[in-house]
This record gives C-alpha cells, sequence and structure tokens, in this order.
C-alpha cells in the first residue's frame, strides 16, 4: 500500500503486468486457460469476468506462483511482471515483488485473532513497518480495528473479507489481486468492498486485478474489462463501452434489450463472434 | 461483564504473562519445583522427573503438531538420536557433558532436516508414515554401527558433572530436569510469540493462505522439525540419563504414540497442554496400579501380569473419550472452568 505512485510516462514503461498468450494446463491433459492475453496497466483497475470454470482463478494462480502445487503448468505464453516474466519465480518472491492476493473464500487463519491474521500478511516486512501498516488497514477499516482481539473465525463474512482485504495490503502491494471479493456476501457489504477497492486506487494509485462473478460491480470501478468463458477471453474494452455491450447486458447483466427478448439469431451472432474473438 | 483479558498493546500483545494471576501461577510452580527434592519421597521424586523429561518431549512435538500442523509419528527416533547423541560423545569419547546436551540437540535437529525435507510434499497420513518411517529407520541404524553405538548392548551412561555441579542423587537429578523443562518452556514461548511462531501458526491453520502472504512453506516447515527435534533430542537425552543406560529397547515406537496422546489430551497446540498431558499420561498408570491395589491382593496380581496391556488399554480409552467428549484437552477443560466460574450462575 498505501503511496502514491506516479503514472508511468508516457507509452514507454510496460504495464505492471501482462499476460501473453498464456496456455495453461492441469496435469499435462486438462487445458483451462488457451491463449489468454490481458495487460494491467500502471494505476488501473482490470475486472477480469466470466463464470464457473472460465479459467479466471487458474490466471491468478499462475500470477502468484501456485499453479505447480496443483500439477498446474504455464506451457506456453508467458506472464510479465514489469516486462518480466515470473516463469517459475517462488510465490514469496512474488509478494516481495509487490503482488497480494485476496484469495477467493477469504482463507484466514481460523485459530488467530483479526490482529495476528492481520499481522501475518506483512510477513515479510520488518517489525519497524509492521505497526505503521496495520494502523493504515485498522484507518481503513474501522471495523477492524474493534474486533482485533477477536478469534477470525467468529467473525462475520463481511468482516472476515475486510481482514482477507486488509491482510493483502500489509504487504504493500503495487498491484492487488482480488479473487472474487463478493462471494457469499450481502449486497450491502459488498458495496462497502467495492468502495474501500475503488478508494484505494483513486487515493493511493493502487493497481487491481479484480476477479469476479458478480459482474455489474466490478464493472461500476473497473478501467477496462475483460470477459473469459471457457478458457478464452471472448471480449475485451474500455468498462463503459462494455456496459454499452448488447451481448455483455444481456448474458451478464441479465437485462434483455429493450424489454423484448432477442432473437435466436443474435445469440448465435453472440456465439459467432466469440469464436472470432479467440 | 468482562469476558476475557483483551491486551491494548504491542508491548502486553508480547508480554509472557498477561496477569497477575498467571504470575502468581507460575511463582507457584516455581516454588514447588524449588522445593519438591526436599519433600517428596524417592518414588514421588522420580515419577515427577519421569513427567518433567515427557513434558520436554511434549512440548517438542508440540512445536510441530499443535503449531504447524504436521502429524508426526518420528517421536521415537529424534529422541533415540538425541540420547545416542549425548551417550556417544559423553560416555565413550569422554566429552563435556555440556557439549554431549547440545549434540542431543543438534544431532536429532540434523536428522530431521533429512526427514523433513521428502515430507515437505505431505500432510497429514501420509506425513504421519514418513516420520513413523523414518523412527525405525533411526533404529536400525543404531544398530547397524555397533562400532559407534556398540549395537544392541547398549551405552552405560552415568549422571553427569554440569559446570562443576555433580548431579548423582536423585533430587539432583530432578533439579537438572527440571532446569530443563523450564528452559525449553521460555524457549518454546519465545518462538512462539515471533515471526517464526506466527508463520507456523498460519501454515497449520491455512497453508495456501500463508503462502500467498509470502511465507515460504519449505522453510518455516523445516524450522519447525528442526525446533522440534531439538527440544525432542533434549529430553531423549534426558531420559537416557534417568535410565542411565541408552538402548534402542529404551525407547519403544510407543514412545510416539504417548507423545501424540499427550498433546491430544493436554490439548493441541498449548505448552501448557503438553505439560498437563505429561502429567496425566504419566500418573495415570500410577493411580490406576494405586486403585487396583486398593481392591486387594486378586487385582494387583492381574495388574502385574498384564501390567504393560492395561497400560495400553487405559491410552486407549483415554484417548477416545478426549477426541469425543473434550477435543481440546484438559486445557479445554480448564478453560471451560474459567468460563463456567466468571459467568455463573448464567450460561453465557
Amino acid at each position: 500500500m498505501i503511496q502514491t505512485q506516479t503514472q508511468a510516462a508516457g507509452g514507454a514503461a510496460p504495464p505492471l503486468l501482462e499476460i501473453r498468450n498464456a496456455r495453461i494446463v492441469y496435469d499435462h491433459a486438462v487445458e483451462a486457460v488457451r491463449e489468454v492475453s490481458l495487460s494491467v496497466p500502471q494505476g488501473s483497475v482490470v475486472a477480469l469476468l466470466g463464470s464457473n470454470g472460465a479459467g479466471k482463478s487458474t490466471l491468478l494462480k499462475a500470477l502468484t506462483g501456485t499453479l505447480a502445487l496443483e500439477d498446474g503448468e504455464v506451457e506456453k505464453g508467458a506472464i510479465l511482471l514489469d516486462g518480466e516474466d515470473l516463469g517459475r519465480t517462488p510465490t514469496d518472491r512474488i509478494v516481495a515483488r509487490g503482488v497480494s492476493l485476496v484469495p477467493e473464500g477469504r482463507r484466514l487463519f481460523a485459530n488467530l485473532t483479526v490482529e495476528d491474521n492481520i499481522t501475518m500478511g506483512g510477513h515479510l516486512k520488518g517489525a519497524a513497518d509492521l505497526a505503521r501498516l496495520r494502523a493504515q488497514v485498522y484507518d481503513l477499516f474501522p471495523r477492524l480495528a474493534e474486533r482485533r482481539r477477536q478469534i477470525a473465525g467468529y467473525l462475520s463474512g463481511g468482516e472476515q473479507q475486510m481482514v482477507a482485504v486488509g491482510r493483502a495490503l500489509m504487504a504493500e502491494p503495487r498491484l492487488l489481486a482480488l479473487d472474487e471479493p463478493s462471494l457469499g456476501l450481502a449486497p450491502l457489504i459488498v458495496d462497502q468492498i467495492y468502495a474501500t477497492v475503488a478508494r484505494l486506487n483513486a487515493e493511493f494509485g493502487m493497481t487491481i486485478l479484480l476477479v469476479e462473478q458478480n459482474a455489474m460491480q466490478a464493472m461500476e470501478i473497473a478501467d477496462t474489462v475483460y470477459i473469459m468463458e471457457n478458457g478464452r477471453i471472448v471480449l475485451d474494452g474500455p468498462a463503459e463501452q462494455m456496459r454499452g455491450n448488447l451481448d455483455v447486458q444481456e448474458y451478464y447483466l441479465g437485462f434483455s434489450g429493450g424489454g423484448e427478448r432477442r432473437s435466436f439469431r443474435d445469440v448465435k451472432h453472440y456465439k459467432r463472434r466469440k469464436r472470432w474473438l479467440s | 461483564m468482562r469476558s476475557g483479558f483483551y491486551k491494548q498493546t504491542i508491548a502486553e500483545h508480547l508480554a509472557l504473562t498477561d496477569s497477575w494471576t498467571q504470575r502468581a501461577w507460575i511463582a507457584v510452580a516455581l516454588a514447588a519445583l524449588a522445593t519438591a527434592p526436599f519433600v517428596l519421597d524417592t518414588y514421588l521424586l522420580t515419577l515427577v522427573t519421569l513427567m518433567m523429561i515427557t513434558a520436554v518431549g511434549g512440548i517438542g512435538l508440540n512445536i510441530l503438531t499443535g503449531w504447524t500442523g504436521l502429524i508426526s509419528l518420528g517421536q521415537t527416533g529424534f529422541m533415540v538420536l538425541g540420547a545416542y547423541g549425548y551417550a556417544i560423545p559423553v560416555e565413550t569419547w569422554g566429552w563435556d557433558p555440556l557439549a554431549g546436551f547440545l549434540l542431543a540437540g543438534l544431532v536429532p535437529a540434523a536428522a530431521s532436516v533429512l526427514v523433513g525435507i521428502p515430507s515437505l510434499r505431505l500432510t497429514g497420513l501420509y506425513l504421519a508414515i514418513t516420520t513413523l518411517a523414518s523412527a525405525f529407520i533411526v533404529v536400525h541404524l543404531v544398530l547397524e554401527f555397533p562400532g559407534l553405538t556398540n549395537g544392541a548392548s547398549g551405552i552405560f551412561v552415568n549422571r553427569p558433572t554440569v559446570l562443576g555441579w555433580t548431579v548423582f542423587t536423585d533430587q539432583d537429578l530432578f533439579r537438572l530436569v527440571a532446569i530443563f523443562l523450564v528452559l525449553t518452556i521460555l524457549g518454546a514461548l519465545n518462538l512462539r510469540r515471533s515471526r517464526i511462531g506466527r508463520a507456523w501458526f498460519a501454515i497449520r491453520d491455512k497453508d495456501d493462505a500463508a503462502r500467498v502472504m509470502g511465507v515460504d512453506l519449505r522453510t518455516y516447515k523445516l524450522y519447525a522439525f528442526v525446533a522440534s527435534s531439538f527440544v525432542v533430542g533434549l529430553s531423549g537425552a534426558l531420559y537416557g540419563i534417568f535410565l542411565s543406560f541408552v538402548t534402542v529397547d529404551g525407547f519403544p515406537f510407543l514412545l510416539s504414540i504417548e507423545a501424540l496422546a499427550m498433546l491430544i489430551v493436554g490439548g493441541m497446540g498449548s505448552i501448557a497442554g503438553a505439560v498437563l498431558g505429561a502429567v496425566f499420561l504419566v500418573g495415570l498408570p500410577e493411580v490406576v496400579s494405586m486403585v487396583f491395589s486398593a481392591f486387594g491382593d486378586s487385582a494387583r496380581a492381574l495388574l502385574s501380569t498384564g501390567a504393560h496391556e492395561v497400560k495400553g488399554v487405559l491410552y486407549g480409552l483415554v484417548i477416545i473419550g478426549f477426541l469425543r467428549l473434550q477435543p481440546e484437552g484438559l486445557m479445554g477443560l480448564w478453560r471451560d472452568a474459567q468460563r463456567v466460574w466468571t459467568l455463573w450462575p448464567l450460561r453465557y
């Protein structure tokens, strides 16, 4: 966190994160991600949308270096952080280089207190930094300051998600990756979490990679949106444009354009476009 | 109504004790350890000495199993290595016992790296089997190198002279073991509140989340193996001195089971639990034999012929009972008692 980052001057600097033609295979057999390219410029909010099994989480695992645990492998292409291929960099090195993950389903240390959970996020930080970083997290989530002595497992889902985000911020990430932060939470809590994420971007210039199924909410704070399906990116573009896209409205936001049912031809048109785009 | 102690500052969080009651209890415990040699008779003194040695081993296993969540059945192996790590240099080569105690920790610690590396990707049952195998390998290695270890006949161990203090009587041995127990508890408590201890807890609770916090799982699991086996090795050396004889027969595999049972009965992941578990499991057979002898001669005869079996059955029953009724062990019972005490007559 939490120091203002200057925007990369001109177009010369590489994006903070770039995924180039990545093909990810589990067990040498199951192809989870096929030829996906995406780019997360410094200081932007990028949303990666798609339904279950689209390959979103697999991409995040590749980014955090935890793919090998499940016998997964980036077979082709590259994942570049600051223009450098991450290759087989171990997870702790990736964290040290400024990538923090808020894992899906929160994954808190259920037997530790809120404070210990948050402190754990600063594992790679010196003792002197911990107090300062903790104060910043409590500043962002005053609710956690009240609950700091409680066992994390006894918190409500929303509070747990706050702990998970706060914990990730303790590593002072340049890129904060959130895996389904809205999972299983009430709409009001989701609004709060999203407001905080938007604030992190707006006030501190933190780069955000947001992986979501909750398309509507994600599109509201994102600059750029990528939509994945069956391991490919089927649509991408600036968020405003995507919000206006009829296909996206129909398939991800649940609107059927203009009140009347769209014809079967349009459906086929969408499918065809997908095939061409991928 | 007060529902617990809440720590307000980092200093309090890091402090070893958190209340005057706790400090008072510690003072009482230290006073008891100091006066025990003058008060207790030889039988009780020996029993408490054995409890303390077992507790040292239990605290060692607690680092690996209670804190890091790695189940180990290799306790026996590390104890044997610790015992020989002490006995060979001190008795065969005539080194100073202090160096012997250091080696009693370092030898198992080094071996635990060897055991630990293949175990890094394993958890649960698989890890238990791997460590179990390591315990048997150690025993076989000891028997395979009679030139160094004197094979099956073992090594006679004298009571040591440490820094000019000759440990000769049972009272002296009690004091030596008590010093080791206190040092072990202090060391373990200090590890627990460090960055390393926090990382261990994180690995135990959610290892994948710990990994994305930047915890290098291999390194920290190996730290746990090394710290744990160092302490367990010390308990092995103390046990060797206690038996005044180091052989592989003195360290039956049952010790590994007992150590795990101790943690379960005492309360996983707590040092006080490990100590309570040791007191409970070492004391249990003695209490039972007292009860049996109260029933008269025939019951006593039954116990003396089937002592080993009775002990085994008892361990089994106690472990099943605790797993079913109080998975948090004696520490859980203690916490429940505190809660009742604070909240009575309301339930919560």
